[in-house]
């Protein structure tokens, strides 16, 4: 059944910055930093100086505490007018997608007639947090009520307790890394070395082509020198690739290095959002149509399923609400977390055991046309500052549907920490 | 205008302070009609990065409303502490400063910094000249800054005083901010001014100071910058300096956005009636 919307959520455009690598260029930039450059960026393309806006809708992953208000204080930092209202969300590498559907939604619904969807993370100007044992210790020191107190709080304090931590990208849960996670599902489905090679290679083959092609002209504003995605290596070939070291997984068998899995990066990225009325008012012409969207969970813990393999049960529940099958799209958008991400997913929907077992279908959803994914690069090449991956997908989608014309669709998959997966649907305008 | 003269690199202002610190006594009532460039100069993003973040300017590549001003300053210095200059560098009191931005500029843009002094008056309370400085890139004029200076000594009661300044604005206040004791220093690293009075309370009492007090252009700088984005396109404010800003201290931030331009200043939170400085913004080029 497809749900009946009363009107239609509009993607306008998009701005992000280009994405540094960790202890690149944006080293000492602040998520608050680069998402206000990149929110101004998308206002200034689009004359939104002093505009007051349905909403803006950010988040970071790795984000300080006094950051509560990341969002909020961007737009406070913009020249957005300072009655538009934000909100931060945390859904790890889902933030930027969830966003977009959040934002709209609400303009479906007509409770907003505009707004911002978003993302930022730096992996560089990370919190410093101490030991657990030194935090206790700490906090009572400080509602001690008496010097005495204080003295006795202090001398409880022993040298073992120092120590500093930063957040590290591993499962609390578990105990493991996010690649060693995948890893473990890359051996389970059989993901070669070469064909994660390959993917690796053509990502950053795809995305040099794109911006020798002018394609990211009107989605990017450069930052702090930086015009480009910093990690992006236009002659990468899957020789070279073939020549690292593996680093996640262990023995004969590992096939994930460095070069297919994506590095730490810094950055931020913004879309904007509209009825179809708002857009017309404002003369802006309408990219894409935001259809619809779903997120999924997988229980990771015991064992059950792979940690990023929730976008496999998304898409088919997003598909069957809109009664499409997986064939029927121009574009397909993999978030590339680890090349092993998108070739474990693709292989799921291949394989009748899993759509029958794991899906409860009848049979598999089938093969996408290669040629149709990623086309213009994916996180390998990019990068992917986590909460702004979703907003790096979405704007480029949304203009490469409009390039194709009224009535092309594009799928967006997004695996995230956690074990979920968040998937939209994007017609073109 | 006299002779230009050329430099590839700020000259240093510690040198230029040391300088003026051990010069004689100066007088005379001519001006140095030389015009001190810097020439070519490319903006150091990381320099740009640590006096956006001091001055709470976002952290971007829009070179901030005040920023071309410590471009300048050093070529100020270097022509005040010349002989030829009539009035004694130190105990120079910066008293009022206008800016104006033409064009939102960005640190891609090679800026061209020119210096000369004019305008050298009688005040009721001394004699005052005007440090002008102009920027351009590729010969387009972006940006002018005026710094007025009062040399303090025998006045002339019936000289003109100049524009008064509009009254700051009464209210709450729409912030209020800590200043650390060691601003002076903070901002001194990276303007270069290391006049002793904005250093420590030691140097500041050496030269008739209770405490060390805040360089005036980073209490200009952080009112401009929270006023909004608007101040890095194209601008012009108008600042007065009254009392200073004693470290470490307390400050409120007082706006009165109904009035055109919009006016802002600078107050003691303890002590209200104890004004820092009024400045005018006017955004509507």
């Amino acid at each position: 059944m497809t749900p009946t919307s009363p009107r239609r959520a509009a993607i306008l455009g998009g701005n992000r910055i280009p994405f540094a690598r960790q202890f690149g260029p944006y080293a000492n930039a602040s998520n608050q930093d680069m998402f206000t450059a990149a929110l101004e960026g998308l206002v200034a393309r689009h004359g939104l100086g002093g505009e007051r806006l349905g909403e803006v809708v950010g988040g970071a992953v790795i984000k300080h505490s006094r950051d509560f208000n990341l969002t909020r204080e961007a737009v406070l930092g913009s020249s957005l007018a300072p009655e538009t209202t934000a909100y931060d969300v945390q859904q790890a590498c889902g933030t930027g997608l969830e966003n977009a559907l959040l934002v709209s939604n609400k303009i479906k619904l007509g409770q907003i007639e505009s707004g911002i969807a978003g993302g930022v993370d730096t992996a560089s100007d990370a919190p410093i947090m101490v030991t657990e044992k030194l935090r206790r210790k700490l906090l009572r020191i400080n509602r001690s009520k008496t010097t005495v107190d204080m003295a006795k709080s202090a001398l409880r304090i022993r040298p073992g307790d120092f120590g500093i931590e930063t957040p590290a990208n591993t499962e609390p849960r578990t105990g493991l890394s996010m690649g060693e996670h995948m890893a473990i599902t890359a051996k389970k489905w059989g993901i070669t070395r070469e064909a994660q090679d390959e993917l690796a290679a053509l990502s950053h083959q795809n995305l040099a082509a794109a911006y020798e092609r002018g394609f990211f002209d009107d989605l990017m504003t450069s930052y702090l020198g930086l015009a480009k995605d910093q990690n992006l290596r236009a002659d990468s070939t899957v020789e070279k690739l073939a020549k690292l070291k593996p680093v996640f997984g262990k023995g004969e068998g590992a096939t994930m290095t460095a070069g297919n899995s994506t590095p730490l990066t810094d950055g931020a990225s913004a879309v904007l959002l509209g009825s179809e009325e708002w857009a017309a008012e404002h003369n802006l012409p309408v990219q894409a149509w935001l259809v619809d969207g779903e997120v999924a969970a997988v229980d990771y813990v015991h064992g059950d399923e792979g940690l990023l393999m929730a976008p496999a049960y998304a898409v088919p529940r997003l598909l069957a609400r809109q009664g499409l099958s997986l064939q029927d799209f121009d574009y397909y958008e993999i978030h590339e977390a680890f090349a092993s991400t998108v070739l474990s997913t693709m292989k799921a929907w291949e394989d009748e055991d899993f759509c029958r077992d794991r899906l409860g279908l009848e049979k598999p959803l089938g093969s996408i046309d290669r040629s149709k994914l990623n086309v213009n690069g994916s996180s390998l090449a990019a990068g992917h500052p986590f909460a702004a991956t979703g907003g790096r997908i979405v704007a480029s989608l949304a203009k490469m549907l409009h390039e194709k014309g009224p009535g092309s669709r594009g799928l967006i998959s997004i695996c995230a920490a956690g074990g979920q997966g968040v998937v939209a649907i994007l017609e073109g305008a | 205008m006299g002779r230009q003269e050329t430099f590839s690199s700020a000259p240093s202002l510690a040198k230029v302070f040391v300088r003026a610190a051990v010069a004689g006594k100066k007088s005379g009532s001519t001006l140095p009609t030389s015009e001190l460039v810097l020439a070519g100069h490319a903006v150091d993003r990381a320099h740009l990065m640590d006096y956006q973040r001091l001055c709470g300017f976002g952290v971007d590549d829009v070179l901030p409303h005040t920023y071309p001003h410590i471009l300048g300053f050093p070529l100020q210095a270097e022509l005040m502490a010349r002989k030829a200059f009539p009035l004694p560098l130190v105990g120079l009191v910066h008293v009022e400063n206008t800016i104006t931005v033409r064009r939102t500029l960005t640190a891609d843009d090679v800026l061209d910094v020119a210096v000369h002094a004019e305008a050298l008056r009688e005040h009721p309370k001394g004699r005052q000249v005007d440090l002008v400085t102009e920027v351009t890139v590729a010969g387009e004029s972006v940006w002018s800054g005026r710094s007025t200076y009062l040399a303090r000594g025998r006045g002339n009661p019936d000289a003109e005083r100049g524009a008064e300044p509009p009254a700051i604005p009464t209210g709450v206040a729409a912030a209020q901010w800590s200043l650390p004791g060691d601003l002076g220093r903070q901002y001194a690293a990276v303007s270069g001014d290391v006049n002793p009075i904005h250093l420590h309370a030691l140097t500041a009492k050496a030269m008739g100071f209770p405490k060390a007090i805040a360089h005036g252009m980073w209490t200009s700088a952080r009112v401009l910058a929270a006023l909004g984005r608007s101040v890095n396109g194209p601008s012009t404010s108008h600042v007065w300096f009254k009392k200073p800003v004693l470290l470490p201290g307390r400050v409120d931030l007082v706006v009165d956005r109904t009035q055109s331009p919009v006016v802002a200043g600078l107050r003691a939170t303890r002590r209200p009636e104890t004004e820092h400085l009024v400045l005018t913004l006017d955004t509507r080029a």
